[in-house]
C-alpha cells in the first residue's frame, strides 16, 4: 500500500508550467527526498499537497483513496504536516503552548495542560525529540525550535511529514540530531518527504530520491543507486543558451574588496564566515549559490551597513564601514535591490521622481535646495528612451508599470548614476523575457564601460552567461572561484552543494 | 481622488438621517444650515474668518503626516507658540514693520520648541509621538495657566479673566476688510479678515513649495511613503522626520495669531481650545496636502457655522458637528482603503 | 489622625485609579489581539455620559451600567469594523473616534438634559463604602478574572496568538478576525466599567481629563500585562490623589502640580523605552492569504 500518491499533477501559472504531469509516491516507513533547482517546482508540488494550491489536473491519493485537499486545515486533518522554512511559532509562548495551539484540551474553556503534556512526552520519547515543554520558544536554539514544529505535527497525528529545506538553518550537530529523529519517525511507519539542495544529506538519509527539473520529474531512483555527480547532472540538465555576446574581459584595478567578513544573525548563527572576494573594474563577478548561504547579508553589508563581527569592506582601497547609505551612493556604489517593491521604488511617485531617487539631492536635479523639475523630467525622458521603458510618459506613477518595466526603471536609474560598483541582486527575478535580455545587455554595457559589477543570482544560467568570474558562496564564505572558461553548469552546480572539487 | 467628496456626501446623508430621527425633515435641516452659512455676506465672511486658524492648524498636522509623523500636539504647540509671540508683542519695542514679522517668528519658534521634545523622544528613543504629544498638550495648558496667572499677568487690567498685559499697538494685526470692500466684496466691519490671512496664505504657499518643489520636501514625502525605500535611497530618515515634526510645530504656533493679535490684543487664559484636534480632522479630510487643507478648513468652518445654525433654527444640537466630522474621516479612510485594495487586486490579476 | 489620613488616601486613591485601570485592562485585551486603540479617551467620554443618562432615565444604577457597557461596545465596534474588516490605519481610526466621541456626549446631553456641557444630577449610584464609590472595589476581582482569562483559558491563548503571529494562527485554523473583534470590543466593555467609577453622579463635558491617554501610558509601563498595567494605573491614580489631597501643602504653584500625571507619564515612557515590547503584530492590519 502506498501512503501517498500524487499522480499526473499539473499546475500552470500565467507564463510558467510549475508542475507538468508530476507523479510522485511515498511508502509508509520511507524517507523520500525531492531535489531540484530553485524554481524547479518542488515547492509548488508541496503547496498542492498542503492545500495551499489546487492542481489543474491530476489526483492525490492517501492510502489508495483519492482525495481533494481544500486548505491547510484539511491537510492537517488528513494527517499531512509541513515544517516550513520559516517557522510558524509564537516566540514568547512556551513550547507546550505552541504545540497545543489550535488543538487545546479544555474544561469549559479553561486550559488543561497535564494531559497534553503527558501525551506529548510520549510522542517525544517515541520519536526521539526531547524538548523542555516549559521553555519559551524564543529562548531556544533553532534546532530545538524546529523540533517544536515537528511535535506540533505529530501531536495532530501527522503520518505524512514534509520538510522544506530543514537543514538550512541548522548547525551540523543539529542536523545529526534531526536525522536521528527522521529515522525514528520512519521506523514508526510514517512517511517523510524531504526537500533539499544538500546532496550529501540527501544521499545520507533518503531511501529514494526524486529529481525535478522545470516542472517535470526527471527520475526517481533508490538512493543506493545514486551518486552526487549523477544527481547534480539530473538537476541541471543541459545548459541553456542565453544569447549573450560579449568581448573577452580585460579587468582593471580592484574596485571592491571584501576581506574576511564575519557576521552573526540575531539567533547567533554565523551568516558570514570569513568571506573574502574581489571585484575588478570592467568585470562581472557572479555570486553563485543556493539562497540562504549569506548572499543577502553580503549585499546588505556592501550597500547599507552591517554589524560585522570581523573583517572590512573596501571601495577602491578605502574602508566603507563608517559610511552611511548616502555616502556609499555618492561615492559610487549602485544597487539593484532584490525586492523591488519593498526597496527599490516609491510606487505612488512618478517615474521621473523614481528615476532620480538616490541622487535627487545633487546638481543638476537640485539648485540649492530647490528641485529643478524641468531638468528632472528631461533626464527622465532620456532615461525612458535609452532604456526602452514602456510608459505613457515620465509622470506616470510607478505602480502603473508592469513588473518588467519597473525593474527597467531601477536598472536605468542605477546605471545612469554611473556608479563605479554596481551590485545587482536577482536583477531579473519576476521579469519577462524581453526585459530580461535588455537588462543583461545593460549589465554587459556597464562592464564595457569599465564598471565593476557584482551579480548575485539564484539563476545559474544567468550567472554562467554573464560572469567573467564566478564565486560560489556556501555557508557564508566563497569556497571556490571559477573563471568563465572553466565554468560548466555541472561543476558550478555541484560546487554550490558544498563540493569543492579539484580544479 | 474621489474619496473625500464621497466621504463628505456620506457624512451629510448621515447628518440628515440623524436630524430625521430627532424629528427634523431634511428640508428644514438644510434650511437651518443655509441660513447660518450661505444666506448673506456676513455669514459667509464669518466662515472664511474662522477658516484661517483652522487652515493653519490643518496645515501643521498635514506637514507632519506627510512624513508619517502623528503630531497630535498642535494644541499645546499653539498655546505655547501664541504665548511666546504675545510676549514678543508685549515686551519688545519695535516699529510695526519689524514688530509684526518678529511676532510671527516668535510664535513659530515657540511652537517648534514645544514640539522639539516629543520629536527628540521619538527620533532618539523611539517613543511613540501620539502619547507624548498628548501629554505635552496637557502640560502646556497647565504651564500657560501658570504663566498667565503669575509672572506674565497683566495686573491692573480691568478684566475678569486672567490675561497678560496688552500687546503693543505696533504688533497688533489690523483688518483687511477695506481691501476686500475695495475689490467689491462686502465684508462687514465686525468680521475678522485680518493680517493672519496674509500669514496663512504665505505659509500655505511656503509649505506647498517646500513639499513639492524642494529637495527636503521630496524627502519628507518619500519617508512618509516608505521608510525602507527611503533608507535604500540614502535618505536620512530620522533627520527628515525630525525636520517635519519641528516644521509642524512651528506652523502650529501660528494658529493663535488671529485670536491673540487681531481679536483680543492680549493673551488670555481663555484662548480658544480644540483647534488642535480640529486640525487633525482637517488634515485627514484634506488628504494631507496644502490644497486639500484649504478646502477642508473652509469645509470645517462651514460645518461649525452650520452647527450654530442647526442649534438656532432646528432641534439638532450643535455638537452634531463633531459626530459628523468624525464620521467623515472614517468614511474617507475606509473608502480610500477599499479602492486601493481593489485597484491592487486588479493589477495583480493583470500582472500575473 | 495620621492613620485616618492614610486610610483615606488609600481608598480615594483606589477610586481615582479605577477608571484608568479599567481602561488599561480594556487596552490590554485590544492590543494583545493586535489592534492599537488610542480612542479610549473617546470611549470613556461616551460611556461617562451614558451611565448618568441610563441611571436617571431608568431610575437604576444597574441600567446605567448596562447602557455604559452597551455604548462602549458600540463605539468599539466602529473601531473594529474600520480596523479589522477594512484594515484602515488604526491610529487614524482612533483619531476619528475621539473626534466623534466629543460630539456624541454633548449631543446626547443637549437632547436629554437640555444642556450641552453637563447633565442633570444623578442620584442613582452605587452605595458609598468607606467614602468612595463601591464599584471601585470591583477592580480587584475583575483584574484577577482578566488575568485568568488571558493566561489560563483557550480563548486567552488564542487571543494572544493572534496579536503575536496571526499567520501562524491562521495556519492552525484560528479565526484571526473574530478574535480581534472580541479584543477590540473588550476595550469598549472595560471603558463602560470605567465610567461606573468615574463620577457617575453627574456628567460634565471634558470630565475624562485625559484618563484614556494615561491608560495607554499605563499599558506601556505595564508591558501589556493585565496585572502590571493595573499597577501602573494605580501609580498614576495615587499620584493624582496625592496631588488633590495635599495640593495646598505643597510649596510649588498649583499648575505645576496639575502637570504631575502627564509628566509622570512621559517619565514612565522614557524609563521603559526599548524594554517594553508590544505584541509583535500590534498595529499591523492582517491580510489573510498570501
Amino acid at each position: 500500500m502506498t501512503l501517498l500518491k500524487m499522480d499526473g499533477i499539473t499546475k500552470v501559472f500565467p507564463g510558467v508550467r510549475a508542475n507538468d504531469r508530476v507523479t510522485f509516491d511515498l511508502a509508509p516507513g520511507e524517507i523520500h527526498a525531492l531535489v531540484g533547482e530553485n524554481g524547479a517546482g518542488k515547492t509548488t508540488l508541496m503547496k498542492i499537497l498542503y492545500g495551499l494550491y489546487r492542481p489543474d489536473s491530476g489526483t492525490v491519493s492517501i492510502r489508495d483513496e483519492a482525495i481533494t485537499i481544500k486548505n491547510p486545515r484539511d491537510a492537517i486533518a488528513r494527517g499531512i504536516g509541513m515544517v516550513h522554512q520559516h517557522f510558524m511559532l509564537v516566540p514568547p509562548f512556551t513550547v507546550l503552548e505552541n504545540i497545543i495551539l489550535g488543538r487545546e484540551s479544555q474544561t469549559a474553556g479553561v486550559l488543561r495542560l497535564e494531559e497534553p503534556a503527558r501525551e506529548i512526552a510520549e510522542i517525544m520519547r517515541r520519536n526521539g525529540l526531547p524538548v523542555d515543554l516549559a521553555a519559551r520558544v524564543e529562548d531556544l536554539p533553532v534546532g530545538l525550535q524546529q523540533r517544536v514544529e515537528i511535535l506540533k505535527l505529530l501531536y495532530r497525528g501527522a503520518e505524512i511529514l514534509v520538510f522544506d529545506e530543514p537543514s538550512a538553518v541548522l548547525t551540523p550537530q543539529e542536523v545529526v540530531e534531526l536525522f536521528k529523529t527522521f529515522r525514528m519517525m520512519r521506523d514508526q511507519g510514517k512517511g517523510l518527504i524531504f526537500i533539499s539542495h544538500k546532496l550529501d544529506e540527501v544521499l545520507e538519509i533518503a531511501d529514494r530520491i526524486t529529481v525535478i527539473r522545470r516542472g517535470q520529474v526527471v527520475r526517481t531512483l533508490a538512493s543506493r543507486e545514486a551518486t552526487k555527480p549523477l544527481i547534480a547532472e539530473l538537476m541541471v540538465g543541459k545548459p541553456v543558451f542565453l544569447h549573450v555576446e560579449k568581448a573577452p574581459a580585460s579587468p582593471g584595478k580592484v574596485v571592491l574588496e571584501a576581506r574576511q567578513l564575519r557576521q552573526r544573525s540575531e539567533r547567533g548563527n554565523l551568516v558570514l564566515d570569513g568571506l573574502s572576494l574581489e571585484v575588478r573594474a570592467g568585470e562581472i563577478y557572479g555570486l553563485a549559490g543556493v539562497e540562504g548561504n549569506g548572499q543577502s547579508e553580503l549585499v546588505h553589508a556592501i550597500t547599507e551597513s552591517a554589524r560585522l563581527e570581523a573583517g572590512d569592506i573596501f571601495l577602491e582601497g578605502r574602508s566603507i564601514s563608517q559610511w552611511d547609505v548616502r555616502t556609499r551612493r555618492d561615492r559610487g556604489i549602485g544597487h539593484i535591490p532584490e525586492d523591488r517593491h519593498r526597496y527599490g521604488l516609491l510606487l505612488p511617485f512618478s517615474l521621473a521622481e523614481n528615476l532620480v531617487l538616490g541622487q535627487h539631492h545633487r546638481r543638476p536635479f537640485v539648485r540649492g535646495s530647490v528641485v529643478d523639475s524641468g531638468r528632472v523630467r528631461q533626464y527622465a525622458r532620456e532615461s525612458i528612451e535609452k532604456f526602452d521603458i514602456r510608459t505613457p510618459n515620465e509622470l506616470t506613477p510607478a505602480h502603473a508599470l508592469s513588473g518588467g518595466n519597473q525593474q527597467k526603471v531601477i536598472v536605468a536609474r542605477e546605471m545612469r548614476f554611473d556608479p563605479i560598483l554596481l551590485v545587482a541582486a536577482q536583477p531579473t527575478r519576476g521579469v519577462d523575457v524581453g526585459a530580461t535580455e535588455f537588462i543583461y545587455q545593460q549589465l554587459i554595457a556597464a562592464r564595457e564601460r569599465g564598471k565593476a559589477v557584482l551579480l548575485v543570482s539564484a539563476d545559474l544560467d544567468e550567472i554562467l552567461s554573464l560572469s567573467d568570474r564566478i564565486g560560489v558562496i556556501f555557508k557564508g564564505k566563497i569556497i571556490r572561484e571559477f573563471r568563465q572558461e572553466e565554468a560548466t553548469k555541472e561543476r558550478v552546480g555541484l560546487c554550490m552543494t558544498g563540493e569543492k572539487q579539484s580544479a | 481622488m474621489f474619496s473625500p467628496i464621497l466621504g463628505v456626501l456620506a457624512a451629510i446623508v448621515v447628518l440628515l438621517l440623524i436630524a430625521m430621527v430627532i424629528g427634523e425633515m431634511p428640508g428644514k435641516t438644510l434650511d437651518g444650515i443655509y441660513r447660518f452659512t450661505l444666506a448673506n455676506a456676513s455669514r459667509l465672511a464669518t466662515i472664511f474668518s474662522m477658516a484661517i486658524p483652522l487652515f493653519l492648524a490643518g496645515l501643521a498636522v498635514a506637514m507632519a503626516f506627510q512624513a508619517n509623523v502623528f503630531n497630535i500636539g498642535v494644541e499645546g504647540q499653539y498655546f505655547i507658540g501664541g504665548l511666546v509671540g504675545a510676549v514678543a508683542g508685549i515686551y519688545l519695542r519695535l516699529p510695526a514693520y519689524l514688530h509684526l514679522p518678529v511676532v510671527v517668528l516668535a510664535s513659530m519658534t515657540g511652537g517648534a520648541l514645544w514640539a522639539a521634545i516629543p520629536a527628540l523622544l521619538k527620533v532618539r528613543m523611539g517613543i511613540h509621538e501620539v502619547i507624548s504629544t498628548i501629554m505635552f498638550n496637557n502640560i502646556a495648558a497647565a504651564l500657560v495657566n501658570f504663566l498667565v496667572n503669575g509672572p506674565l499677568s497683566g495686573r491692573g487690567e480691568k478684566s475678569l479673566e486672567p490675561q497678560t498685559l496688552k500687546i503693543q499697538p505696533t504688533a497688533l494685526f489690523g483688518k483687511l476688510n477695506h481691501w476686500f470692500n475695495a475689490l467689491g466684496l462686502k465684508v462687514p466691519r465686525h468680521i475678522y479678515l485680518d493680517y493672519s490671512l496674509i500669514v496663512a496664505i504665505v505659509m500655505g504657499f511656503l509649505v506647498w513649495f517646500l513639499l513639492y518643489r524642494m529637495r527636503q520636501g521630496f524627502e519628507i514625502r518619500a519617508v512618509g511613503t516608505s521608510l525602507e525605500v527611503s533608507q535604500y535611497a540614502g535618505i536620512r530618515v530620522k533627520r527628515v522626520q525630525l525636520t517635519a515634526f519641528l516644521a509642524s510645530g512651528a506652523l502650529a504656533g501660528l494658529v493663535g495669531l488671529q485670536e491673540i493679535f487681531a481679536i483680543r490684543g492680549v493673551y488670555t487664559f481663555e484662548i480658544a481650545a480644540g483647534l488642535g484636534f480640529d486640525g487633525i480632522a482637517i488634515a485627514l479630510i484634506g488628504g494631507n496636502s496644502p490644497i486639500g487643507v484649504i478646502f477642508s478648513s473652509v469645509l470645517f468652518a462651514f460645518l461649525k457655522q452650520a452647527g450654530y445654525g442647526l442649534q438656532l433654527y432646528t432641534a439638532v444640537p450643535n455638537a452634531i458637528i463633531y459626530v459628523i466630522s468624525g464620521l467623515m474621516i472614517l468614511f474617507i479612510v475606509v473608502i480610500n482603503e477599499v479602492t486601493t485594495r481593489y485597484i491592487r487586486a486588479l493589477r495583480r490579476k493583470e500582472a500575473a | 489622625m495620621f492613620l485616618a489620613t492614610l486610610t483615606d488616601f488609600a481608598f480615594r486613591g483606589l477610586e481615582m485609579s479605577a477608571p484608568i485601570a479599567f481602561c488599561a485592562l480594556g487596552a490590554v485585551f485590544c492590543e494583545k489581539s493586535g489592534v492599537v486603540n488610542i480612542a479610549l479617551e473617546g470611549f470613556l467620554s461616551v460611556t461617562a455620559f451614558t451611565v448618568v443618562w441610563g441611571s436617571i432615565a431608568y431610575h437604576s444604577v444597574w441600567m446605567g451600567l448596562v447602557f455604559a457597557v452597551l455604548s462602549g461596545v458600540l463605539m468599539s465596534l466602529i473601531h473594529a469594523v474600520a480596523t479589522v474588516t477594512f484594515r484602515v490605519n488604526q491610529i487614524v481610526s482612533g483619531v476619528a473616534l475621539n473626534t466623534l466621541a466629543v460630539g456624541v456626549g454633548r449631543f446626547l446631553s443637549q437632547k436629554a438634559f437640555a444642556q450641552e456641557t453637563q447633565s442633570a444630577a444623578n442620584s442613582y449610584l452605587f452605595p458609598t463604602v468607606l467614602h468612595i464609590n463601591s464599584f471601585a472595589f470591583a477592580l480587584i476581582p475583575i483584574v484577577a478574572i482578566c488575568w485568568f482569562v488571558l493566561y489560563k483559558t483557550v480563548f486567552g491563548l488564542r487571543l494572544r496568538t493572534v496579536g503575536e503571529n496571526p499567520e501562524a494562527a491562521d495556519t492552525l485554523g484560528i479565526n484571526v478576525h473574530s478574535l480581534r473583534y472580541v479584543g477590540v470590543i473588550m476595550s469598549g466593555v472595560m471603558c463602560g466599567l470605567a465610567a461606573m467609577v468615574l463620577y457617575p453622579s453627574k456628567w460634565v463635558n471634558g470630565m475624562t481629563g485625559g484618563r484614556g491617554y494615561i491608560a495607554l501610558a499605563a499599558l506601556i509601563f505595564g508591558r501589556w500585562h493585565p496585572v502590571y498595567a493595573v499597577l501602573a494605573a494605580l501609580l498614576f491614580g495615587y499620584a493624582d490623589t496625592f496631588r488633590i489631597m495635599f495640593e495646598s501643602r505643597i510649596p510649588i504653584p498649583s499648575q505645576f502640580v496639575q502637570m504631575l500625571p502627564y509628566v509622570l507619564a512621559i517619565v514612565v515612557l522614557v524609563a521603559v523605552r526599548g524594554k517594553s515590547r508590544a505584541p509583535a503584530a500590534d498595529g499591523i492590519p492582517y491580510e489573510p492569504g498570501e
